[in-house]
């Protein structure tokens, strides 16, 4: 069934936008605390749009629902103003002694990430399941 | 009771296998968008799981028929009364993977059983001759 | 469906017409007939157990292994069926070559 190799592209795509996402939140925690970054400005939070993509098979072209996978739309910088904290001794404390932060919440990233994870977890045991069934199916088709 | 005939046993089989596959498909792309604002956690529609009652099928032997979508892609619905998250996005992991685990057994015993018939019946031509 | 034709042919397998003159009374081959006829009819009565067995498996009102082993019976059975009646063709060809 054509449809079936068109659900494993779906869950791998799936696999690449979790990776994605996890990606951004491990660049997120590291850079929690950079107040300069090649701008001069503190670190801008990102984070990852995605966007459902039906995956183009023969059955999408005849207009038959098929798998639906997912691709990342963008990646964009969280537009929530910079953290503010008083330290006139750092370098870049401004003139009334404050220093700029990312707007960074480690605890958030944490949870984006370990969600990320749980979710790439779950699609590579649908791609397993079904890699599991095509084997079935073709099983069938022998002596 | 009434017989039942090698041939209306073989059509549900496969359809069972046919049904069991188009779940695998929808619940792949649900777990694939689970992170995709918006996305509602999609199944196969009623009439695709109604029809799974064995008096229909055995009743009228209808070998190989599916509901409208054809062969591929049996009508798809969105899931009703799932909460959403913040993102508006209403797919949840473990129900997608129960999901995935149940139809995968449907499916293997479906086609163990289809094994054993085609066996039989292969061994059954061969004797004949 | 083909276990049914070779249900068939197991029933064509020729019984020799007993003789009036026979003294050891009615032909040793009908006495085939009767046991061959009941192995026969359970290759058909677990060929349905095992379809129902199956049907019973997908709608979920019997188990797995019932369904699996009631397969098994059927297979078991139809195998058994045919090499009696194998073994009839052979002990039928060689009695069809004795002289008389």
């Amino acid at each position: 069934m054509p449809t079936l190799n068109a659900a494993l592209d779906a869950s791998a795509s799936g696999l690449a936008a979790e990776r994605m996402r996890i990606e951004v939140a491990v660049s997120n925690l590291a850079n929690a605390e950079s107040t300069r970054g090649a701008d001069g400005r503190p670190y801008r939070r990102r984070d990852v749009v995605l966007a459902s993509q039906p995956v183009e098979s023969f059955d999408s072209a005849l207009g038959r629902t098929g798998a639906v996978g997912v691709r990342v739309a963008s990646i964009v910088e969280d537009q929530a103003p910079e953290r503010r904290r008083y330290e006139p001794s750092h370098p870049d404390a401004d003139k009334d002694g404050y220093v700029g932060l990312p707007n960074v919440d480690p605890a958030e990233e944490m949870v984006d990430m370990v969600s990320a994870a749980r979710a790439y977890q779950a699609n590579l045991t649908a791609i397993s399941l079904i890699r599991d069934l095509i084997q079935r199916a073709l099983e069938l088709g022998r002596g | 009771m009434n017989d039942i005939s090698d041939a209306a046993l073989v059509s549900v089989l496969q359809r069972q296998m046919t049904v069991a596959a188009a779940r695998q498909v929808v619940a792949a792309s649900n777990l694939a968008n689970v992170d995709t604002p918006g996305f509602k956690s999609r199944e196969l529609d009623f009439a695709a799981t109604l029809d799974q009652s064995l008096a229909a099928s055995l009743s009228t032997t209808h070998p190989g028929h599916l509901q409208a979508g054809g062969q591929a892609g049996p009508a798809t619905q969105e899931v009703s009364d799932l909460p959403a998250r913040r993102d508006g996005n209403t797919v949840q992991i473990d129900r997608e993977l129960l999901s995935m685990t149940r139809a995968a057994g449907d499916f293997a015993r479906a086609q163990t059983a289809l094994a054993a018939k085609f066996r039989l019946v292969r061994y059954a031509i061969s004797e004949s001759r | 469906m083909s276990v049914e034709r070779l249900v068939g042919s197991v029933q064509t397998v020729p019984i020799l017409p007993s003789t009036g003159r026979d003294p050891l009374g009615p032909s040793p081959a009908a006495g085939f007939a009767e046991p061959l006829g009941r192995l026969v009819g359970s290759v058909e009565a677990t060929n349905q157990q095992a379809n129902r067995a199956v049907a019973g498996m997908i709608d979920g009102t019997a188990d797995v292994p019932d369904a699996m082993i009631a397969l098994q019976r059927a297979d078991l059975t139809l195998q058994l069926t045919v090499q009696v009646r194998n073994k009839l063709v052979q002990a039928y060809q060689e009695m069809m070559r004795m002289p008389v």
